[in-house]
């Protein structure tokens, strides 16, 4: 078709990657939801109730991404409501989302056990949203039956209070964690680990900067640390 | 039987939280879009609707303006069942005779049926 309107219609502009996230949404819904009808199908093997919980993990995961990135788009339009949030009420909230996932997959996650329960001044979604982020980051790169910690530590004379995924994997070999730590601080693309696209990382940096907040990471001999700096909360100090 | 009318232009998901509702002892019953929707309505009233916001080539607003131009399917509540939940907020359609939203990336069968039966209290 040689009309404008044609051309137009017919391999125009690329949409754009936020509405390409929002259209991939609707068949992940549809597969998660046949596989979970599936599931609860009377008389099913345990190993197919295991592939078809499997279906539905791996379906949530992408799903998540997919939330994630449309709303990042929205960011730059709204402004994001801030409130206390309780950090290890968080992080055990997240713990127990991700629990079933880990499981599946014969690894673990935890909290690391401390008696400070610290508040941030954050949005408790976004958080929420940025911990699953790198805890599914965690999960792809640990080793097997290894456990990947979520701890919370208070930066007192910075007034922040550092939020941090540890996973026991492969080390990250020493060029890629240069280009993964310089793109973290730069505006454009970001690359993390190998087979990964940093779309993890962007939307998570750009959840965190939404909350005044930044990312960051830590390479250990034995895997990696994510983390995520938010402003403290100084509401119990005024009491 | 509790009769309840699903609107979603995705079939298979439609068919899908059909059978869901069916094997909970409801009389579910499936359309793709809103005209479907108000012949199936003008036929007989639902008690309950699940209704996808964004359906094809219209939204679920157009099809809730039109029920709550009358009164008896006005009075008729709705479950929105949708991958927008954060960008409608419960008190911008209450009015329509929105009485809960669902948000379709994260919710289970036995979600989908709890709201249904909560919506008939």
């Amino acid at each position: 078709m040689e009309s404008s309107e044609g051309k137009q219609f017919f391999g125009g502009e690329m949409p754009s990657i936020i509405a390409a996230a929002h259209e991939l949404k609707s068949p992940l819904v549809l597969a998660r939801q046949l596989a979970l009808e599936a599931r609860d199908t009377v008389d099913l093997q345990p190993e197919v109730e295991q592939l078809l919980t499997n279906i539905v993990h791996t379906n949530d995961r992408a799903l998540r991404l997919a939330t994630d990135l449309t709303r990042t788009s929205r960011l730059n339009e709204t402004i994001v409501d801030l409130e206390p949030v309780n950090v290890r009420q968080l992080c055990e909230d997240v713990v127990q989302e991700l629990s079933p996932l880990f499981s599946a997959h014969g690894k673990q996650l935890a909290v690391k056990r401390q008696r400070a329960a610290p508040l941030v001044v954050a949005h408790r979604d976004l958080l929420r949203r940025v911990l699953l982020n790198f805890s599914d980051n965690a999960l792809h790169y640990a080793n097997e039956q290894s456990k990947v910690m979520l701890s919370i530590k208070e930066q007192r004379d910075k007034k922040l209070v550092r939020i941090a995924v540890r996973d026991f994997g492969p080390r990250v070999p020493a060029r890629m964690w240069h280009t993964l730590e310089e793109a973290m601080t730069r505006p454009e693309s970001i690359h993390a680990r190998p087979q990964s696209s940093g779309l993890g990382l962007y939307i998570a940096r750009t959840f965190s900067e939404s909350m005044h907040g930044t990312i960051g990471a830590i390479r250990h001999k034995d895997g990696s640390t994510f983390y995520v700096d938010i402003p403290a909360s100084e509401q119990l100090s005024l009491l | 039987m509790t009769r309840v009318l699903i609107i979603e232009d995705d079939t298979w998901l439609g068919e899908s939280y059909a059978r869901s509702l069916t094997a909970d002892g409801f009389q579910a019953e499936h359309v793709p879009n809103p005209i479907d929707a108000m012949a199936s309505i003008d036929a007989r009233l639902p008690d309950v609707i699940v209704l996808d916001v964004l359906l094809t080539a219209t939204t679920a607003f157009t099809l809730l303006h039109e029920l709550q131009s009358y009164g008896d399917t006005g009075a008729i509540p709705v479950v929105l069942c949708t991958n927008l939940t954060d960008t409608i907020s419960p008190e911008t359609v209450a009015p329509y005779g929105v009485v809960r939203i669902l948000n379709k990336a994260d919710i289970t069968p036995e979600q989908l049926r709890s709201a249904v039966r909560g919506a008939l209290l």
